[in-house]
């Protein structure tokens, strides 16, 4: 028997095969795939596998690094990408199916990488193969998108890639375990998946891409990119501090850029960005029951988020329209589509009976047993703004809101539903029956998500928020407009740079240029017959310094302008003798010059 | 719609203050409070109410006055 195998490769050597497949052939074999690396989970044991000696047996590479730290995350990828490629089974090209297995395959490189070059060589790829996501789109703000997304993904991979060699190079080691924040390695490696992980000020690039990617594609990329960040942080940097307070602010800060949002998909982008915080803030806190949390809310949360951006990429499907500004009202065509999307609501918002409810609470205990105030007061304010946006704001502007559609509307494909269903079903496993879930997590789990105080808690936030949004509900139509983020400073910044590339930098070249060949012409000209050019330039300078002083020099103007245009003429032109003693002299003198300068014959 | 809607709300924040007033006043049930605001009754559905307004309004504020802009921005800068 084979002693391991690496769902990843599943995935990414499988992905080789979809292009030569048609039909049904292919729609069977892009589910098998998951299905085949679920059963490869299913017979792991912890341990590390794969391991290749690199650069002359100095290091070793490890390929395959199974903990319970990794297996939770692997199990999530794994399950999430068979519901989404149930959702995006209808799409006839295979270089998105492609793309999607090659990013999915290189996510589990990432979680099961047990040294730094394999983690970095596998983020890489997960940045190029999710471009073709947003790029497959077809739209030009697609793939301007695109460009900017892999623009600073490529920086995040630089970053990361200085980082390692920096302290590869410190501690001799690539092996990937706690690295903590001590030196300017470990910042710049934190840089990197800071950037993946959407913290802000790094974040724009995600709710500028997001919304632009292709509708099938858009789910994918929600779940891998971010969340594999976020293991790799709670794998190397557990308890730093900063990280907490990072993660406390992006929780709110996703949620009051959200409030402006028009288009759903970036809403719900921003959303990706405040409920990341949670477990960002959980990572940098740094307790068992932290850690936990920040691993559990990773799991639920890919699997609401994409049943949110289904039900988004359904009504985008159907409708072609995305901008809340053009929507509303279509209920009685979607209903079923509706509710699917409300289950994710509930379980993002954290009600109880779904499974945002077990996980959230946990990061938020977590902050209260630290006795950190300020933190907890953020984390259940991004819960008001998590369930006002995703559950009250978006479904209503979507789905009601005007007394009549705006549009034609029908349910979306069969298979998109049944892919929203069995995600909606797994959201509600899991909150009614948390127990499968903690008994995946890393340490041992004490905590008890269904007390009283919690229910009652979160139920009241909730209500009385809806209460709020009811009053409200006025100000919270879409408007037609775009929020400026921090990707203001690149795009803008960008633009001024090339323009200052084009003019200031670029006439200054042809200056410079300009100025070098009037020389080299004067040489050129002068060559032609010195004698005469002699004639001509010593007499030009005569003129110049003269003139203003005598004015009945017009006679000797016109002389002059007469030699500059018989110039070259004959070769040779009787000059006077004070020429040719000029240029005798002018020859002695330079020869007198080197002569003393150099003492040289 | 409308109606029904409001009925089950009314319901639902009928119940919810039953319970918070059996809770608070009987101890009917375990509530264990880490922070000193959570022992002030109906905390969370002040903060709920309170915070919506306030996150409403803040981030409108910030929107009309800075962050928003007409859709071709980054076209026309």
């Amino acid at each position: 028997m084979i002693e391991w195998l690496h769902p990843g490769f599943i995935f990414i050597l499988g992905a080789l095969l979809i292009p030569f497949l048609k039909g049904k052939w292919q729609k069977a074999y892009l589910l098998l795939l998951p299905i085949a690396a679920f059963i490869s989970l299913r017979y792991m044991t912890t341990g590390l596998f794969w391991r290749i000696p690199f650069l002359g047996g100095e290091y070793e590479l490890v390929f395959g690094r199974v903990d319970k730290l990794s297996l939770v995350f692997a199990y999530v990828f794994v399950i999430a990408s068979f519901c989404m490629m149930l959702y995006a089974l209808h799409v006839k090209r295979s270089g998105e199916h492609v793309a999607a297995f090659l990013y999915v395959g290189g996510t589990l490189g990432v979680v099961f990488a047990g040294d730094l070059y394999t983690l970095s060589i596998f983020v890489e790829l997960m940045a190029i193969s999710s471009m073709f996501l947003i790029g497959y789109r077809g739209t030009s703000s697609a793939f301007a998108a695109g460009l900017r997304y892999i623009m600073v993904h490529i920086f995040a991979g630089v970053c990361l890639l200085a980082g390692i060699i920096i302290h590869v190079q410190a501690t001799g080691s690539i092996a990937f375990n706690v690295i903590g924040l001590n030196n300017f390695a470990s910042y710049l490696i934190l840089t990197g998946f800071l950037i993946n992980a959407a913290v802000p000020p790094l974040h724009a690039w995600l709710s500028d891409s997001y919304p632009e990617a292709t509708i099938t594609g858009a789910v994918f990329l929600t779940a891998f990119t971010t969340k594999s960040a976020i293991y790799v942080l709670i794998r190397g940097f557990p308890g730093a501090e900063i990280l907490m307070w990072l993660g406390a602010i992006m929780a709110m800060y996703g949620v009051i850029f959200a409030v402006l949002e028009n288009d759903i998909r970036r809403l719900l982008a921003y959303h990706i960005i405040s409920q990341v915080g949670y477990m960002v803030c959980g990572v940098g806190i740094g307790t068992w029951i932290a850690i936990n949390g920040s691993a559990a809310h990773a799991f639920c949360h890919i699997l609401y988020k994409a049943l949110l951006f289904m039900g988004a990429g359904a009504v985008i499907e159907v409708t072609g329209r995305s901008k809340l500004t053009e929507l509303g009202g279509i209920y009685k065509y979607m209903p079923l589509t509706f509710w699917l999307y409300m289950i994710g609501s509930f379980s993002i918002s954290g009600f109880p009976l779904f499974n945002g409810f077990v996980s959230k609470t946990m990061v938020v205990q977590a902050s209260a047993l630290t006795h950190q105030p300020i933190v907890w007061l953020l984390l259940e304010g991004a819960s008001i703004g998590t369930f006002l946006h995703t559950g009250l704001k978006l479904p209503w502007g979507v789905w009601f809101a005007t007394e009549k559609p705006v549009c034609e509307a029908r349910e979306p494909p069969k298979n998109m539903l049944a892919a929203m269903g069995i995600t909606a079903f797994l959201c509600t496993l899991l909150g009614v029956y948390p127990k499968i879930l903690y008994d995946m997590l890393p340490y041992p789990v004490e905590f008890v998500p269904y007390t009283a105080s919690h229910v009652i808690g979160i139920s009241q936030l909730l209500l009385f928020t809806f209460v709020a949004f009811w009053i409200l509900r006025g100000m919270l139509r879409g408007e037609p407009t775009i929020t400026l983020d921090t990707d203001w400073f690149y795009r803008i910044g960008m633009k001024k740079f090339i323009w200052f590339c084009q003019k200031p930098v670029l006439n200054f070249a042809k200056a410079v240029d300009n100025g070098l060949m009037k020389v080299a012409n004067f040489f050129v000209w002068f060559s032609r017959n010195p004698t005469a050019a002699t004639n001509i330039t010593v007499n030009t300078m005569a003129y110049v310094t003269l003139k203003p002083f005598n004015p009945a020099y017009k006679q000797y103007e016109r002389n002059l302008e007469e030699m500059k245009k018989r110039y070259p003429g004959e070769p040779v032109h009787r000059v006077a003798v004070g020429t040719g003693l000029l240029l005798a002299l002018i020859f002695f003198s330079i020869y007198l010059v080197i002569y003393f300068v150099y003492g040289v014959v | 719609m409308e109606i029904s809607k409001f009925g089950i709300l009314s319901v639902f924040l009928a119940v919810s203050v039953l319970v918070e007033v059996l809770i608070r006043f009987f101890h009917l049930a375990d509530m264990h409070a880490a922070f000193l605001w959570e022992e002030v009754p109906g905390f969370s559905a002040i903060y709920g109410f309170i915070g919506c307004i306030l996150l409403i309004v803040v981030s409108k504020a910030l929107g009309h006055h800075w962050l928003q802009k007409e859709e071709d921005y980054y076209e026309k800068h």
